[in-house]
């Protein structure tokens, strides 16, 4: 054999570096149109987006009537759009329910004040960021409640409802003074009497400081609650989307705490509490909310003494802190099992007991761990609100359906209907994203 | 050496209890002792509330009312019902319309699912943000609303019978639901329950047996083959006698309303189509999860070979996810099967509807019949985590 009968090895010529123009015909072409299957898919989903964005776009834009006293009005003057004259007829009642008119006010008053409460969190760094958040969720109700509900001082409000009311407004009334205060470049209200009372007390300065000017804004407030008379609103006149809120809100704020008690009580080591929180977690999970609903709705007249009947909301409320707390528990137990165990025993040998272990050290990180779960719990409960139309409660759902009802706009099912998706979508799409920010953001903050 | 003070003073009974309290065992005693405490006193108050409270409404704790007669109509039902049967007839009505909801929203929905969740990772960027905006507006909407959507603005809004939509006079859509021919043998339900019972057992052993002896042997033995031909001819014995009883019930227009062969209502068709489509984007998110959980040398290694996109997705990516999919998917058929309670909002006769409302307002016995609904959630909750837990067990990796 000689040398030429050798196959030579011939390199290929290597290839051209990929061009590094990314101009958008090219990306366009080689994602969506590199075969035919693909051309003929990216043309056909072309079509289909085209048709559905036109259909809906005239039903909803184009031919809809946005003026007119009557359904049939509407039918006169554009037969195949949507009549939103209906909608913006019942536009109030959507969301406040049968709220009375001139009482209105109250409801956004109420509604801001607690937004407002809770504002000062936005700021970054802000001191005792906890205890707002604590005081919004153990005082704020009692003044929004009296916001809603009304009535005199001493009369129709009970004694605990205005001690608490009278508290709450105070706290509101120091938290803000001491922003503007700080915001102002002084020192705090607080802190401007501590000398006064550190001459009385040594112990604790700031505390008392600040116990001091709450109580004396507090019984300020209460005085001039006193005189104000507010229209007593029965709560089976609230609705729409308020109540939703309100209900949503409540299963919101309540599951936290719930769960955590529950999920801590299925991690005990000791049976009887174990074994409880876990019957209770398990059989809540098992059942939908709406027999749960219907539990709380026909079970607790009986179960209560007879003449102590809850009003409805009442039981509304018991039943979806229930079923919240207990989807929540499930979710802060994986948060749990997470940690591991050198945190603990560092707990232990820093010699925490085991509430502090937990408050201090666990439940912070287990919580952080769970922020996607937590707030996709948080979405279907807002979600889950509309079931309580099943039973009778006025929320947005029941308004929209009510509103077909109406003599003047029989058979206007679609466009309210289509309106509370869109309101629910936003809603719920916000929190989606606000929690995807949020996860981002923690996780930067920690690596 | 003994370091045995002498002056040291002898602990007081009060501070012996209280060093008691310091010591964990004894803590956790009282504690679990004063929770059990409370926990029995608060449901000994209660049920002394109600005792007392029916006593004063004239009522008595019972299930005797089952043998009672119900008395009210219910709009569909899959197995026949009367006014004049008991209220244990209108729980098991209930029941199966509830079990066949949910069954078909289960499969429907898990198909489409499947198919969305593929479509969500296509690299054409149209399809995929296409199948992003279905799961995202279907998800963010309360599944009531689409429930409530499709009933009244879909359904309802269907011509009456006289002018609904047929299909080759076999297939009927209208305002009042949906029609469609139906097979009635003179045979009772039992006996085809029992002959295929009969037919399916054998066939699960032989199977069983077939396999395990093609792992052994690589072949399988004669006494097999025959055992499986004779199978198949009782199959047709059986398929045989039981077409001869066949009969088809094809739906007609007759006066203002279609009568014969088979009969969905249009709640049900709501109820199916707005849970289906909900469960879908549900199923589509557990999906697309599973798939992006399997690295990406996997999908490289497959196009190494030179798999096509579609054999990559069957023999590679599907067998690899299905693992990581199971468990969430057994979680979104329990959630089906607990939704389909919500068809009670639009008069679909399910368990709720049937005995949760109308049997409590009729009878007053709300604890025995709450008891009762939620007892049947709980039993398919654990029978559905039980069986998906089993054959999550089966489908792992083993760790040898």
């Amino acid at each position: 054999m000689s040398e030429q009968d050798l196959k030579h090895f011939v390199p290929t010529p290597p290839r051209l570096p990929a061009t590094n123009e990314q101009n958008l015909l090219r990306r366009i072409q080689k994602q969506c149109f590199n075969s035919i299957g693909n051309s003929l898919l990216t043309i056909s989903v072309l079509v289909l987006i085209y048709y559905v964005a036109k259909s809906f776009l005239d039903w909803a834009v184009f031919n809809a009537v946005w003026n007119a006293a009557t359904r049939r009005e509407c039918m006169d003057i554009s037969p195949d759009g949507a009549c939103w004259a209906g909608v913006i007829d019942w536009f109030n009642g959507l969301i406040y329910g049968r709220y009375p008119d001139e009482e209105q006010w109250r409801v956004n008053g109420g509604v801001i004040m607690g937004l407002l409460w809770l504002l000062p969190l936005m700021t970054r760094r802000i001191a005792y960021r906890n205890s707002i958040l604590i005081s919004w969720i153990t005082l704020y109700p009692f003044l929004g409640a009296y916001m809603f509900l009304g009535g005199t001082f001493g009369q129709d409000v009970g004694i605990i409802h205005m001690v608490f009311t009278s508290l709450a407004a105070g706290y509101f009334i120091l938290l803000y003074l001491n922003w503007m205060l700080c915001a102002a470049g002084q020192s705090s209200l607080p802190e401007m009497v501590t000398p006064l009372t550190s001459r009385l007390i040594r112990r604790g300065q700031y505390m008392n400081g600040f116990l001091l000017v709450w109580a004396v804004l507090s019984i300020l407030c209460g005085l001039v609650l006193a005189q104000v008379h507010l229209e007593p609103v029965p709560v089976d006149h609230w609705g729409g989307l308020f109540l939703t809120l309100i209900i949503a809100s409540f299963a919101i704020t309540m599951s936290i705490p719930v769960g955590i008690l529950l999920a801590l009580g299925r991690r005990s080591k000791l049976p009887v509490i174990h074994w409880l929180s876990m019957m209770l977690i398990e059989l809540v999970r098992a059942v939908p909310l709406i027999t749960v609903l219907f539990m709380a709705v026909t079970l607790l007249p009986i179960f209560l003494p007879s003449g102590a009947e809850p009003n409805k909301l009442s039981q509304v409320l018991f039943a979806v802190c229930l079923f919240a707390g207990a989807y929540m528990a499930e979710n802060i137990r994986g948060g749990l099992q997470a940690i591991p165990d050198g945190q603990y025993e560092a707990a232990q040998t820093l010699g925490l007991g085991y509430w502090l272990t937990m408050g201090l050290i666990i439940l912070p990180q287990a919580m952080r761990l769970m922020i996607p779960n937590i707030m996709t719990s948080f979405i279907s409960m807002l979600k889950d609100t509309t079931l309580v139309s099943i039973i009778g409660l006025f929320d947005i759902m029941l308004m929209a359906r009510n509103i077909s009802n109406d003599k003047n706009w029989i058979g206007l099912h679609t466009e309210p209907l289509a309106l509370i998706s869109i309101l629910f979508f936003v809603m719920c799409y916000g929190m989606s994203q606000y929690s995807l920010n949020l996860e981002k953001r923690l996780k930067a903050h920690r690596s | 050496m003994n370091f045995v003070s002498p002056s040291h003073p002898k602990p007081g009974i009060a501070h012996s209890i209280f060093s008691c309290l310091n010591k964990d065992s004894t803590r956790g005693v009282v504690i679990q002792a004063a929770t059990l405490g409370l926990v029995l006193a608060t449901l000994l108050y209660l049920f002394s509330n109600s005792a007392q409270n029916l006593d004063r409404l004239g009522l008595s704790f019972g299930f005797d009312f089952l043998q009672t007669t119900a008395g009210f109509d219910i709009s569909w039902s899959l197995i026949a019902y009367d006014p004049s049967m008991s209220y244990w007839r209108v729980f098991l009505v209930g029941i199966v319309n509830t079990l066949f909801l949910s069954f078909c929203v289960i499969v429907f929905g898990t198909i489409l699912g499947t198919i969305v969740g593929i479509l969500r990772l296509s690299p054409n960027p149209l399809v995929s943000q296409l199948a992003r905006c279905y799961v995202e507006v279907v998800r963010n909407v309360p599944l009531l609303i689409q429930i409530i959507f499709w009933f009244t603005t879909v359904f309802s809004a269907l011509p009456p019978p006289r002018s609904g939509y047929g299909f080759a006079g076999l297939v009927f859509l209208n305002n009042r639901g949906f029609y469609m021919p139906s097979a009635v043998t003179d045979m009772s339900g039992w006996l085809i329950a029992a002959g295929s019972l009969i037919l399916l057992g054998p066939l699960w052993f032989l199977l069983r047996g077939i396999r395990r002896q093609q792992r052994q042997n690589g072949s399988v033995s004669r006494s097999y083959r025959i055992a499986f031909a004779l199978w198949g001819l009782v199959l047709c014995g059986m398929a045989l006698i039981v077409g001869s009883s066949l009969r088809w019930s094809v739906p007609a227009l007759q006066g203002f309303n279609i009568e014969g062969g088979m009969f969905l209502p249009s709640a049900f068709g709501a109820a199916f189509i707005a849970m289906t489509v909900y469960r879908s984007a549900a199923i589509a998110e557990t999906v697309r999860a599973g798939m992006e959980s399997i690295s990406k040398g996997q999908h490289e290694a497959a196009a190494t070979i030179g798999f096509s996109r579609f054999q990559t997705l069957r023999l590679i990516l599907i067998p690899q996810a299905i693992r990581a999919i199971i468990p969430p998917l057994a979680n979104s058929w329990l959630v089906a099967t607990k939704d389909s309670s919500l068809a009670v909002a639009i008069g679909f006769p399910e368990l709720v509807s049937v005995f949760m409302q109308t049997s409590v307002n009729q009878t007053g016995r709300a604890i025995e019949i709450i008891a009762m609904v939620m007892g049947f959630y709980i039993v398919v909750s654990l029978i559905i985590s039980y069986l998906l837990n089993k054959y999550n067990a089966h489908m792992q990796f083993k760790a040898r």
